[in-house]
């Protein structure tokens, strides 16, 4: 397997840029010809995967367009055409797959994605992220002025998301309380500080690098396959698909229902609360893994890369410990379901998100917490939409069959209908007793979002000049 | 053993379809017009007639050469394909078990059932059993593998299984954390009553998911 030239790939999809400042810019393009020009003046200032030697930059840029977006971009229909179906589609047309309806249902969506009339749709994902607020400001602003001066791109919405900050320190924290960012994949090829759980598991119970066509269209994937990419080759090769989704997060439903639910699973004091926490999630608050820790969070393994996401269900297939319809254990099940964790290595994605508004104290009683505007920006790097983040949407958060829950979703993200629950298996001891959360409520919302192609520098290149050629 | 995966068993039966020039339309396209209309759900033959886990009726045209270079290749006839899975135990294999099975059917949904096989070659029709039967055995096909959608358990018990189950689920979500006088007095109730309880129907569907399924994605 040859090294992948970073410098072709955008910085975005080969790393988490753990920069506490974000803002995703949602453009609309008027012509072709103007959209052309926007990428040709932005391509030199686009964050590629090229190692930081002089430490990190102020701030990063990165783009990624909608369907929409390349067709109104004029690129070939026998390119058009060739891209995967659901990205085609983009993801409004996928709510019934994906069980985006209810509350999650479009018209529910933020105004920017409900778009009828095509004058103003999505077109085109612009991204800065920035080690300060000051950083921040200061390239958007150039983004804007430069986007001005060129005329025929319409800035349509910005949203702005930034890490969480707890007494003065910059944390991994999202609007529950918990610890987030542990366990993306490793793939061959990308240099990474990798660690064991973040691969796929061999049989011999260590962890290698997933294909790197599980991430990158242009290289084979698990399965031995070049993943389904556009025509011609040099416009998928390098890049990848993104699935963007806008999070809203009902703080107060959640804090109401740890209080109420803790008095019954236990004494509803702190620790039978923290402890019905770890239980919808598979860690405590703090990131432990109550797989290998289920009685007490401890620090030594979270911040032990060789400890927090080394593990696996084997010896606990009843959940005793991790509930077997936790969060984590659902979205990557490891060797949940046997064959030694094969029938996982090809619904593996990449996460990329921040959380957005303003984090709500602990002593926080305002009666409409969940009105506040806050949840994460979770964003999915995958090579195929459809395979990967689909399928775990659809199988693994809004239904129960491979974990054999039946029809019991996600407690935390899973989409609820009235009478929902969440078993908890626990076993004979009394301090991890079984237990049935019942009546779920929706403790998160999707406010929007879509499905993205995120390409090459090469692809960009091609694109601003008007060069992609199926041929 | 063919035909058998413990307690049940894979009916595969491949019935030629009559080729006759003269109807209009002709015989597949009327049991396909017919099939498309035929109940899925409680009211299905299959979901009267006992027994059935799963059933499925195709009409197979033709055999389609996948593969290069292409190659053209027919069968002799078209051919109604049905396959089901039944609940027919080891022990009355030989016996009575397949016969048993398929009188339940001829008589639960005669019509429907002579509607569909009327179109094949030879179908004498559900009201002479013996040659119904004679004739539905003789289209069957010997197969070690077939799509085996249950576990080892009957019809029955796998209903019984699922009331019980949903039941049991509710009490717990109801009864957790009761004083244990209250919910053992509760609970031997409720295990009368769940004995009690008549076995729900077959093919009832399930409560509708908001969710659309099928595809690629499962």
């Amino acid at each position: 397997m040859s090294k992948l030239n970073a410098t072709d790939i955008q910085g975005f999809v080969l790393r988490g840029y753990n920069m506490p400042f974000a803002r995703f810019c949602f453009l609309h393009f008027e012509d072709a010809e103007s959209a052309r020009k926007l990428v040709g003046a932005l391509l030199s200032s686009i964050t590629t995967g090229q190692l930081w030697d002089q430490g990190k930059p102020q701030s990063t840029l990165n783009i990624a367009f909608t369907f929409k977006g390349l067709v109104k971009l004029d690129l070939p229909l026998a390119t058009l055409i060739s891209f995967p179906v659901e990205f085609q589609e983009g993801m409004k047309s996928r709510s019934g797959i994906l069980g985006d309806s209810g509350v999650n249902a479009p018209e529910h969506w933020d105004a920017v994605w409900r778009d009828e009339t095509g004058a103003s749709e999505v077109h085109a994902w612009l991204a800065v992220h920035a080690l300060s607020a000051e950083a921040l400001d200061a390239r958007a602003t150039d983004l804007f002025t430069l986007v001005e001066k060129i005329g025929g791109v319409r800035v349509l919405d910005t949203q702005d998301a930034a890490s969480i900050v707890l007494d003065g320190n910059v944390t991994t924290k999202e609007h529950f309380g918990y610890t987030d960012g542990f366990g993306n994949p490793d793939y061959l090829g990308i240099v990474r500080k990798s660690q064991p759980g973040q691969g796929k598991l061999m049989p011999d119970g260590t962890w290698v690098p997933l294909a790197t066509g599980e991430l990158l269209l242009g290289y084979a994937d698990e399965a031995g396959e070049l993943p389904i990419a556009p025509m011609p080759h040099l416009l998928g090769a390098n890049g990848t698909f993104m699935v963007y989704r806008k999070l809203h997060q009902n703080v107060g439903t959640f804090r109401r229902f740890l209080d109420e639910w803790s008095a019954r699973y236990g004494a509803g004091d702190a620790a039978a609360k923290e402890k019905l926490a770890s239980k919808f999630i598979g860690r405590w608050r703090d990131g432990t893994p109550i797989e290998i820790s289920p009685n007490t969070p401890d620090s030594a393994i979270t911040q032990d890369p060789n400890r927090s996401t080394n593990f696996t269900y084997g010896s606990d297939t009843g959940g005793a410990r991790c509930p077997v319809g936790a969060h984590i254990r659902r979205v990557h099940p490891r060797d949940a379901f046997g064959f030694q964790g094969r029938l996982i290595n090809r619904r593996r994605i990449t996460r990329r998100g921040l959380p957005y508004g303003p984090y709500a104290a602990s002593d926080d009683n305002s009666p409409d917490m969940d009105s506040v505007e806050r949840g994460v920006v979770f964003m999915a790097l995958n090579a195929s939409i459809s395979r990967q983040f689909e399928f775990v949407q659809q199988q693994w958060i809004n239904y129960g069959n491979d974990a054999h829950v039946g029809n019991e979703k996600d407690p935390l993200i899973g989409n609820h209908m009235p009478g929902e629950r969440f078993v908890i298996q626990g076993d004979t001891n009394p301090s991890n007793p079984p237990f049935v959360c019942a009546h779920l409520p929706n403790f998160v919302e999707l406010r929007g979002g879509d499905y993205f192609f995120l390409p090459s520098m090469t692809a960009l290149g091609m694109i601003a000049m008007n060069l992609v050629d199926p041929r | 053993m063919p035909n058998q995966n413990g307690s049940v068993y894979g009916l595969t039966l491949l019935c030629p379809i009559i080729n006759d020039h003269r109807a209009s339309p002709s015989h597949d396209l009327q049991i396909r017009a017919y099939l498309a209309t035929l109940p899925t759900g409680p009211d299905s033959p299959f979901a009267i007639a006992p027994h059935t886990h799963l059933a499925r009726l195709v009409v197979m045209d033709d055999v389609v050469f996948v593969g290069a270079p292409a190659r053209e290749e027919h069968l002799k006839s078209k051919y109604l394909v049905f396959e089901a899975n039944i609940d027919c135990p080891p022990h009355a294999i030989g016996t009575t078990g397949l016969d048993t099975y398929l009188a339940g059917l001829a008589m639960a949904a005669p019509q429907q059932l002579d509607a569909i096989w009327s179109h094949c070659t030879g179908y004498p029709g559900t009201a002479n059993l013996q040659a119904f039967l004679h004739y539905m055995k003789a289209c069957q096909i010997e197969t070690t593998f077939f799509f085996a959608a249950t576990n080892d358990k009957s019809v029955t018990q796998t209903l019984k299984a699922l009331q019980t189950q949903r039941a049991v689920a509710d009490f717990i979500a109801t009864h957790q954390g009761k004083d244990p006088a209250e919910l053992q007095r509760d609970f031997l109730a409720f295990s009368q009553k769940l004995i009690a309880a008549p076995t729900p129907k077959p093919a009832v569907p399930a409560p509708q998911r908001p969710m659309q399924t099928g595809g690629r994605n499962e």
